[in-house]
């Protein structure tokens, strides 16, 4: 997964530099998150977006299975995407946009790591803290919906770990790209926001892919949107498999070059308008 | 008197966190506080038109106490009265007969140009448009900013910027005047300058200024009042020369690349010149015996510089 | 310079007047929002794409169904509209003060607007605009059109109802914004409450009947969103009584009443950012 961070050839050691210093980010990650405890709360309640989705189609498909999606199928669905959508969330887009704008990035140019490489880093190292809050909140589905529980078959397992990880990366390096933006438009995030609501819609967040009109799944199924969060959901649940998969290493190579020559790019633009 | 001061304490409760992962994670569920004690029963008289310094070093409780007799932080114990008002309850009068400016903080709105603020303070404090004019122009003249009105904050240096501060906060003419850190980070020229317009405010319009600074020459020049805080307490109120003689009452002399000889009269090599120290008695007959002896070399008396003389008395403090 | 007639003569004088007050920080909010001419569009667009993306799952959902928790597509409509009133009015006047009052509070703006002779909670609630959020008021108005054009216009005494609801259930939704303002002051961090208060304030967007009784409850009484969305749109189907509209107005008032105290309160424990 290292090859996922933007410029990470650009600065070959600071992966490296990066890879020793994991033991640090963790600690300071833990310390971050103790150090406001009300906010732990806010993440565990931000978390469940999707199931506003599943009370929707939960009545929806009340009087009857929609598109072959009963009621315990949209239960695991959403249940699934909350936990997938959680383990994939990363906040470069903001944290970049938000340096180029005040100007705080140049001193991060000047240390041995790359700043994104960086925040690649302290991305994963806050995965773990994240499902601490999903335990709890997933006790508390499975006793409220017993029928969520169901035992996918071993590959699906294996496949969907994969899967995540790489939508882990196609998540982070969109969010990149979007922020990279910031080097040539004040308004990026407004462009950024353009994009949650297309990706909304077309990654499976808030519609199954399967109950999509015919050819809007079948558009939609080879995006970046999908590969960033469907996915895995739906190799957990038997709706996608090792195409979608590939897919999605394929989207994680175009979008590491992309936001490569974006760095570089916007890099030397940076320096040239002088932040 | 414009401002009293009686048995002021304030405690902060800041939570404690242990050392590394573990301590973090008991502090997640067990978190333990302490009290911090920032103003600790200081009590002082300020009359109007004073020229007060508050100085200590960083932590002392300086700006905590500046922000309870502003009104921003509500005290733990102790009474404040400052122009007539507890400024806790934050009045409208009270508000509007007083300023606070924070040399790390700015009030401007960032986008605008300053006199977007200006206009917007003139309409929050009910200032009367035709006095507005009037004070407006006066301050702009007397800080030469009028070139630079029209420019969006953000592109104004940290000297037109503080500039534009004080114009902001003097404009419904406040009886007293707190200041915090105002010439922090300015180059020597205009630290100057805005020492000089702070003089010539107070003189001109009789109004109290109450300023803490980190630099040593707002105080001497500014200050004749000296409020020395550390640790909490009001550890000195009185006059600059007065802490000066007490604390550190020795003269150096100074000869300008005196002969060796002078060694003979206790002086010693200090980069090429000869120094001595002496007691402020010794000085004068000290003098005559070098001057008897070599009339016509260079000679210099000095006091300690500011800033050893608070050292001293710091360290005397605490030893 | 002499102070005219001496400091005290000013401070007895007539003080700030609320009107005009008003007005110059109406006049500072406008110039600010439109410095950035771009952000005018960019939120232009945004706030179309936004409308699509919230009746695109719609769509979807009623393509498979035609009656949701007893609610047709076009009831549907109305509520939508209704909560989409409440996004512009929120979007446009309320958040974009959060943001500077919570930044306000981390660099020390807030000091300066304590020291102002003028209620410190006008100020706070009144330093920002987004005007182009205002065309989502717009889009509101069409979608509550489209929505009564397939139900049937009711008549005075509903459209009065829902009226009155819409501005309680804003008044509300104002409340609850202000106490997450309260706590900033404890807990500096709380940019992560304004993302939750907006993903739970999302639920709003589909009628309140879909969810179970504890969520219902939730949404119409803790983040009281269902009482700017799907009441009013209640109101224009004659669902609701007098008696009932009167409790709900009456509550948002109750809310109101508590946040202002509770606002007063946390001034008195501020602490004020160290500088």
């Amino acid at each position: 997964m290292t090859d996922a961070g933007a410029g990470a050839r650009e600065t070959p050691s600071g992966a490296g530099i990066l890879w020793r210093a994991m033991p640090t980010l963790w600690r300071v990650a833990v310390a971050g998150i103790v150090a406001y405890r009300a906010e732990m709360v806010i993440w565990i309640l931000s978390a469940t977006l999707p199931l506003v989705m599943l009370a929707l189609w939960d009545a929806a498909s009340a009087a009857g299975p929609l598109a072959g999606f009963g009621q315990a199928d949209f239960a695991r669905y959403f249940t699934v995407t909350m936990v997938v959508r959680q383990l994939t969330g990363s906040w470069v887009v903001w944290e970049l946009n938000y340096m180029v704008r005040s100007g705080s990035l140049s001193p991060q140019l000047l240390r041995p790591v790359n700043p994104l490489v960086y925040n690649f880093f302290e991305t994963l190292a806050a995965i773990p803290w994240r499902m601490i809050v999903l335990v709890p909140l997933l006790a508390g589905l499975v006793v409220w919906r017993p029928d969520i529980v169901f035992a996918p078959e071993g590959w699906r397992v294996c496949v969907f770990l994969v899967s995540v990880a790489l939508a882990f990366a196609v998540a982070w390096l969109v969010q990149a790209i979007f922020g990279m933006l910031a080097f040539w438009f004040e308004e990026a995030m407004g462009v950024f926001s353009v994009h949650f609501a297309l990706w909304s819609f077309f990654s499976g967040y808030i519609v199954p892919m399967a109950l999509l009109p015919g050819w809007i799944s079948g558009v939609a199924r080879w995006l970046p949107f999908y590969a960033s969060l469907g996915v895995p959901v739906d190799v957990l649940i038997g709706r996608a498999g090792l195409p979608e998969v590939a897919a999605q290493a394929g989207w994680v190579v175009i979008l590491a070059l992309a936001g490569r020559i974006m760095w570089a790019r916007g890099i030397r633009r940076y320096g040239a308008v002088g932040a | 008197m414009i401002i009293d001061v009686v048995g002021l304490s304030k405690t902060y409760r800041v939570p404690v966190k242990g050392e590394g992962l573990a301590g973090s994670v008991k502090s997640l569920f067990n978190r333990q506080y302490r009290d911090v004690e920032a103003v600790k029963n200081v009590s002082f008289q300020i009359e109007r038109g004073e020229r007060v310094g508050f100085l200590g070093p960083n932590g002392a409780g300086k700006t905590t106490t500046l922000k309870m007799l502003s009104g921003l932080l509500h005290p733990t114990a102790g009474t404040v009265l400052v122009a007539g008002y507890r400024p806790k309850d934050r009045v409208v009068a009270f508000l509007r007969s007083i300023t606070l400016v924070m040399g790390q903080k700015q009030q401007l709105l960032w986008d605008l140009p300053p006199q977007e603020s200006f206009a917007l303070n003139r309409a929050m404090y009910g200032v009367d448009p035709a006095a507005y004019a009037r004070t407006l122009d006066q301050l702009v003249a007397m800080l030469k900013i009028e070139p630079i009105l029209q420019k969006p904050v953000r592109n104004l240096s940290l000297g037109e910027r503080m500039k534009c501060e004080l114009v902001a906060a003097l404009l419904h003419q406040p009886q007293v005047l707190f200041l915090d850190e105002p010439t922090i980070g300015l180059d020597v020229e205009m630290q100057v300058q805005v020492r000089k317009f702070i003089h010539e405010y107070n003189t001109s319009t009789g109004a109290t200024v109450i300023l803490t600074s980190h630099y040593m020459q707002d105080i001497a020049a500014l200050t004749p009042r000296l409020l020395v805080i550390d640790k909490g307490t009001l550890r000195y109120d009185g006059s600059l020369t007065a802490l000066t003689e007490r604390v550190a009452p020795e003269r150096r002399i100074v000869v300008k690349g005196g002969p060796a000889e002078l060694a003979e009269l206790g002086f010693v090599p200090v980069d090429g010149d000869q120094v001595a120290t002496v007691t402020a008695e010794e000085t004068n007959r000290r003098l005559s015996s070098v001057l008897s002896r070599w009339p016509m070399v260079e000679i210099a008396v000095e006091s300690p510089p500011l800033e050893e003389v608070m050292a001293r008395y710091f360290h005397e403090g605490s030893a | 310079m002499p102070p005219a007639g001496g400091p005290e003569a000013l401070s007895s004088g007539p003080g700030p007047r609320l009107p005009e007050v008003l007005s110059a920080l109406a006049r500072v909010a406008l110039m600010n929002a439109l410095q950035y001419r771009a952000s005018f569009f960019v939120d232009f667009f945004v706030g179309s794409g936004n409308v699509v993306a919230i009746l695109l799952p719609l769509a979807v959902v009623f393509g498979k169904t035609d009656s949701v928790a007893g609610w047709t597509w076009d009831q549907s409509l109305l509520v939508t509209g209704f909560f989409l009133m409440m996004s512009a009015v929120m979007g446009g006047l309320v958040e974009p003060n959060l943001g500077a009052v919570v930044e306000g509070i981390r660099q020390g703006q807030m000091d300066y607007i304590l020291l102002k002779p003028v209620d410190a909670q006008l100020v706070a609630s009144a330093q920002r605009v987004a005007p182009a959020k205002l065309w989502d008021g717009l889009s509101a108005l069409v979608v509550i059109a489209w929505g009564l054009h397939g139900t049937g216009w009711p008549g005075f005494g509903p459209i009065t109802a829902a009226f009155c609801l819409m501005i309680a259930g804003v008044m509300a939704m104002y409340s609850l914004w202000l106490l997450v303002i309260c706590l900033s002051f404890w807990f500096v961090r709380v940019d992560n409450l304004r993302y939750l208060l907006g993903a739970v304030a999302d639920a709003g967007r589909w009628p309140v009947d879909i969810y179970s009784g504890v969520a219902r409850v939730f949404l119409t009484v803790v983040v009281p969103v269902a009482l700017a969305s799907s009441w009013p749109a209640m109101a224009l189907l004659g669902r609701l009584d007098l008696a009932l509209v009167v409790q709900a107005i009456a509550v948002s008032l109750g809310g109101f009443a508590f946040a202002r105290w509770s606002w007063k309160r946390a001034l008195a424990s501020y602490t004020s950012a160290s500088s």
